[in-house]
């Protein structure tokens, strides 16, 4: 028996435009290789061939899909990290992490490259809304119960990630050689050098300035956290933090208290599909 | 696939495996595309034009170049790290700056650990008394650390000698006072009142005293919700999570907002900018 929307569908194959003649071209079918996701099998194939959307399960609970359940803060907090990155390189165009051009390459990005302002000022305000946003992440997980087992070591992987995130945004906010960023890490590396005991903070304190006071090779020092170490050890982390969700059985969905505790492991496998 | 039952959106499409008990129960299941993709799309789409309309309208800000010979009063870290400098104002910075930051974030990472009843998952606030609990413990905490932070403020040294010249104390009496008009230079708060007056060696004064009122709040919430509210391990832990929140929202808010010149308490309008 045909449904009206396989009749639809058929009908749409056979019309003849120019959308439709470029989804028949050998180059469309090499790079989407199922038609458009509008049949149980298409949406089956759609996640599965593709790259990004694998990352979901085929289908999932529909508990999961309620906004008000996760507000979408951990998938906004991996948007903010995609928006930084791309504004991220923008600025690294133009910026020179040297005393004191960094300064100077900044007024340039902001008075002389197109677009160079507005490449600055998002990258600062998805910085802020990526510290607030992950932090807000933990605390969704927190009170909707959702770090219980099986998902201890996701949620100890996201508290490292926010500590990250947090030193992410700090090692950034010295780069602009300004009287804003020169002395809020002054007081932050005062706070390191104070780990206990004094010969360690004193370690710390000089591994942190590249010296013994924010200066030159500071800059570098935090440049070089900034745009490779602490991005690559996030990717890294944020690649298991995923692959976890999944393979702790996906999201978490309620387990109510009316029913005895199971004593069992969980056997649940979200990454099957 | 071409049983209409099967069709896409609505309908379960999957059985869901017979609920075993305290399994976690599967409801019905929808397809990712398009009943994830396109909440995902929004979200992305709605948060990237409002990102976008204030990176258009607000400036980053971008003050003169770094100057070692000009220190702003007072000099702040970024906001996020504002609650960890407002607890320095009050304790040696290394329980500040170090301890307790690094005990914190271990005792966060440790929760499921101790709380291992799967039970309560995925809903929020778990049981009935959750939000109560969460509420009751966040204003807890609020009342005491507004209430110790405006003692450690006005809790003050009497000055003897006024120069009114330098608009400094030029000698301050071993006596503390309760007050709102404390002056410049002179001592204040528990810290400096336990040396001076009492004589107490300093790892008291900044460590083992600040330590002490930092273990006692949470304990005693600890204790409160037990008791009160026959809590359980989930409920303590909503609890102790909720008072590291308000902590860390009261503390960040009064460093942000609250703490101008010399870091002494102001209002947020009589915030002044301390550098150019």
């Amino acid at each position: 028996m045909l449904t009206l929307h396989q009749v639809r569908s058929a009908e749409v194959r056979r019309s003849v435009g120019l959308w439709d003649s470029i989804r028949q071209t050998t180059l469309w079918k090499s790079i989407y290789r199922n038609e458009y996701p509008d049949t149980p099998r298409n949406r089956v194939l759609v996640i599965m061939n593709s790259v990004v959307l694998h990352l979901h399960p085929v289908r999932v609970p529909r508990d999961q899909v309620r906004v008000t359940y996760t507000w979408g803060l951990g998938g906004l907090s991996l948007w903010m990290f995609l928006i930084l990155t791309v504004t991220g390189v923008w600025l690294m165009f133009y910026y020179v992490p040297a005393v004191p051009q960094a300064y100077y390459s900044i007024k340039d990005i902001q008075e002389n490259v197109i677009f160079g302002q507005f490449a600055r000022n998002l990258h600062r305000w998805a910085a802020h809304a990526m510290v607030i946003t992950v932090f807000l992440h933990m605390v969704r997980v927190f009170y909707t119960g959702s770090y219980k087992q099986p998902r201890e070591f996701n949620w100890a992987l996201g508290v490292v990630l926010l500590t990250v995130t947090w030193l992410l945004s700090f090692t950034g906010y010295l780069l602009p050689w300004d009287q804003l960023a020169y002395w809020a890490i002054t007081v932050g590396a005062a706070m390191a050098k104070a780990t206990p005991p004094p010969a360690l903070g004193e370690i710390a304190s000089r591994a942190l300035l590249a010296g013994f006071e924010v200066s030159g090779p500071t800059l570098v020092r935090w440049y070089t956290l900034h745009v490779i170490f602490l991005p690559l050890a996030a990717i890294a982390l944020m690649a298991t933090h995923f692959w976890r969700v999944r393979k702790d059985g996906g999201i978490s969905t309620p387990i109510p208290y009316d029913e005895p505790e199971a004593d069992e492991a969980s056997s649940a496998d979200g990454g099957a599909d | 696939m071409s049983n209409p039952a099967n069709h896409p959106g609505n309908k379960p499409t999957l059985n869901p495996t017979p609920a075993k008990p305290g399994a976690e129960r599967k409801s019905d299941l929808v397809f990712v595309w398009p009943h994830l993709v396109t909440i995902e799309a929004i979200a992305a789409l709605v948060t990237l034009v409002m990102l976008s309309l204030v990176a258009t309208f607000v400036n980053a800000p971008l003050l003169g170049i770094a100057n070692p010979e000009v220190t702003p009063n007072p000099a702040k870290a970024p906001w996020y790290f504002l609650g960890l400098q407002e607890l320095l104002l009050h304790m040696h910075p290394s329980l500040a700056g170090v301890i307790v930051p690094t005990v914190v974030l271990l005792l966060l990472a440790a929760i499921p650990y101790y709380d291992r009843d799967k039970r309560g998952t995925g809903i929020w606030f778990s049981t009935k008394k959750g939000l109560p609990i969460a509420i009751f413990s966040a204003v807890y905490t609020a009342i005491w650390e507004i209430g110790l932070i405006l003692f450690d403020e006005y809790f003050y040294q009497k000055c003897v000698t006024f120069d009114t010249a330098a608009g400094t104390c030029a000698e301050t009496s071993t006596a503390f006072t309760f007050g709102f008009n404390r002056y410049e230079g002179a001592a204040h708060g528990i810290g400096p009142w336990l040396k001076i007056s009492l004589g107490a060696p300093a790892w008291v004064a900044e460590i083992l005293v600040p330590s002490l009122i930092m273990l006692f709040i949470p304990a005693w919430l600890w204790r409160i919700v037990h008791k009160r509210y026959q809590a359980d391990k989930r409920e303590l832990m909503i609890a102790m999570f909720s008072f590291f929140l308000a902590s860390f929202i009261v503390l960040t808010i009064i460093g942000t907002a609250f703490r101008g010149h010399s870091m002494a308490l102001v209002w947020p309008w009589q915030l002044t900018h301390p550098v150019e």
